[in-house]
């Protein structure tokens, strides 16, 4: 595959990648295509493939089938030219605790052919830009779960990589943690333009980050697509509204041309939205009109963990720990 | 391997140098238990000196152990230096180094950095310890030069080989189920005893034995003083081991890359 050709298009494409180990297909024909200034999320339950194929586009794998590119270079043919093009957060922060921040900072430097000079101010910069500048002496070893995955990420921005892959950068991480990591990815792709390449086993994660993402499942890419979008697909979000007993019938006549009525317990009405959670506000105004009261609202839209629910028959392993930073979608 | 890959190695250096300073139980005993055993053996054994062809008039057992101490430090510390490769690679440092556009070569090289400046800090302070308690060195400089530049090269040698095992297995239990092998390798040679008193299969194994080849090099530069011949009998057994752990370890990690990319 021509460079040329690999850089007319996305900054990662992989087509019909394969990955075996002995009988096992951890990847069994995953095509993708990132957009460049894209964060994507790569979603999965452990097991699913997505370190594997992370490990290819990053070359610490050869596939067993198929092709990659990263940054215009072929994975397989052009490897070194896709190491020096990318920066790398693996899971587990592979990080020397018997070295200080700083240090490993300075030797990342030198790994990627920055000078020393240049070296030594990019660390300062990448050091004030994680905050971590006032520990940035003391041995890696004493830091936080948090503190090391920031460092990490500072290590991977080194050498201002067009694309950054950040294999489950928060797992293991309290919510305060995570949300600040989710806060610098957010900021390095609306500054920089970095296209991020985020795994994750947090449905919120790649909620909150990804303008897209893909999902897999046993090596295979089972949705892909904007959150949005996916959730859209899966149904339509479901307003709950506790209403006094009796008047269900007339609350639902209210909403008739609202959304169309579901099942429920008593003294509750339920309605699917046509229109989308934007049409809540209308249903409220008909209740109010018809003088219906309102005691409780609620309004369900679909998760991502619906939309691998309704791929895959079951539910995403990890969905449950990352109720703890919910954004307001009830999971249902 | 390119010009540029020379940074890389000394940065990879002085990382593996600095870790090993910054864990006490990677030197420590590497330093203790050799000047543990001269001890012993120098009081326990001072009369073997006194019978004669065993050491040149005028020298004392401690000088016939300095040899074995040095070699003995640096056995800890070329397997200590294969292990912290291992190490690397289970904590998943040795991938963030293969995800960067580092020179493949400069990650063995940058690793067993460690293991010869340690072999090489051991030369130097078991001859400087001792030498107050009668160890000297007949050779003078140069042969204190020469028995340096041996533990550089064992240390190498081992590391190579015990850094190939690292990068086979990926253990470093692994790699330390190798030291030993190595111990009864140095108790099976003139290291500690001369061969001279010892018997039957003992004498033949010991004298077959190339490190008793190398530590009769270093003992000569010791008792009697400098010669060529001496000092190129203590380097060739290392200088081999290097050649064959290098090209062992090189092999291992083109094989270990070779399935990666």
């Amino acid at each position: 595959m021509s460079v040329e050709m690999n850089q007319q298009r996305g900054p990662i494409v992989a087509e019909g990648l394969v990955r075996e180990f002995g009988e096992i297909r951890a990847v069994d024909g995953v095509d993708l295509e990132v957009a460049g200034g894209e964060v994507f999320g790569f979603l999965g339950p452990n097991g699913a493939g997505k370190s594997t194929t992370v490990r290819i586009l990053t070359t610490l794998l050869r596939p067993t089938g198929g092709r990659a590119s990263v940054a215009g270079f072929d994975v397989v043919d052009d490897a070194a030219l896709v190491r020096a093009s990318i920066g790398v957060a693996l899971q587990d922060a592979s990080i020397d605790p018997l070295m200080t921040g700083r240090e490993l900072l300075h030797l990342q430097a030198t790994l990627y052919g920055i000078g020393r000079r240049a070296g030594r101010e990019r660390s300062n910069e990448l050091l004030e830009r994680v905050g971590l500048t006032e520990a940035a002496d003391r041995l890696v070893g004493g830091y936080s779960g948090g503190m090391r995955r920031r460092l990490d990420l500072a290590l991977a921005l080194m050498h201002e990589p067009s694309v950054l892959f950040l294999d489950e950068p928060t797992t293991g991480l309290d919510p305060m943690s995570r949300v600040n990591l989710w806060d610098e990815v957010r900021r390095l792709n609306s500054e920089l333009g970095t296209t991020v390449f985020l795994t994750t086993q947090y449905l919120e994660e790649a909620d909150e980050l990804a303008h897209r993402v893909a999902i897999i499942d046993a090596g295979r890419i089972v949705r892909e697509g904007a959150p949005a979008t996916l959730k859209a697909q899966v149904g339509l979000p479901t307003l709950l509204v506790d209403v006094d007993p009796g008047a269900e019938d007339r609350a639902r006549s209210a909403m008739a041309t609202i959304g169309e009525p579901r099942p429920t317990r008593a003294g509750r009405v339920a309605i699917g939205l046509f229109e989308g959670a934007s049409s809540a506000a209308d249903a409220v105004r008909a209740l109010d009109a018809a003088g219906i009261a309102i005691h409780y609202m609620e309004l369900n839209t679909p998760t991502l963990d619906d939309v691998f629910a309704e791929a895959t028959g079951r539910r995403l392993e990890g969905a449950d720990a990352s109720a703890d930073v919910t954004t307001g979608e009830s999971g249902s | 391997m390119s010009s540029a890959a020379a940074p890389q190695v000394l940065a990879l250096s002085r990382r593996a140098i600095l870790r090993f300073a910054r864990q006490p139980s990677s030197w420590a005993p590497a330093t203790i238990f050799p000047l543990l055993l001269v001890a012993v053996n120098s009081s326990a054994m001072a009369a073997v000196a006194e019978i004669p062809g065993i050491v040149p008039p005028g020298t004392t057992f401690l000088m016939f152990l300095l040899p074995a101490a040095i070699i003995q430090g640096v056995l800890f510390g070329g397997i200590n230096g294969g292990a912290e490769l291992a190490v690397d690679i289970q904590g998943g440092f040795f991938d963030r180094l293969v995800a960067s556009p580092v020179s493949r070569p400069a990650i063995l090289i940058g690793r067993l950095a460690g293991a010869v400046a340690f072999g090489v800090f051991q030369a130097v302070f078991f001859q400087l310890l001792l030498w107050p308690f009668g160890a000297e060195v007949l050779g003078g400089i140069a042969a204190r030069f020469a028995l340096v530049i041996v533990a550089a090269f064992a240390s190498l040698g081992i590391g190579s080989v015990a850094s190939g095992l690292a990068v086979r297995t990926g253990q470093p239990e692994a790699v330390q189920g190798y030291f030993p092998l190595l111990f009864i390798l140095l108790f099976l040679s003139s290291a500690f005893f001369p061969t001279q008193l010892m018997s039957g299969w003992y004498q033949r194994v010991a004298e077959a034995n190339p490190i008793t080849w190398m530590i009769d090099g270093m003992r000569e530069l010791v008792l009697v003083g400098w010669s060529w011949s001496a000092a190129l009998a203590a380097v060739a057994v290392p200088g081999v081991l290097c050649v064959i752990g290098m090209i062992f370890a090189t092999r291992q990690l083109d094989r270990r890359l070779a399935v990666a990319s």
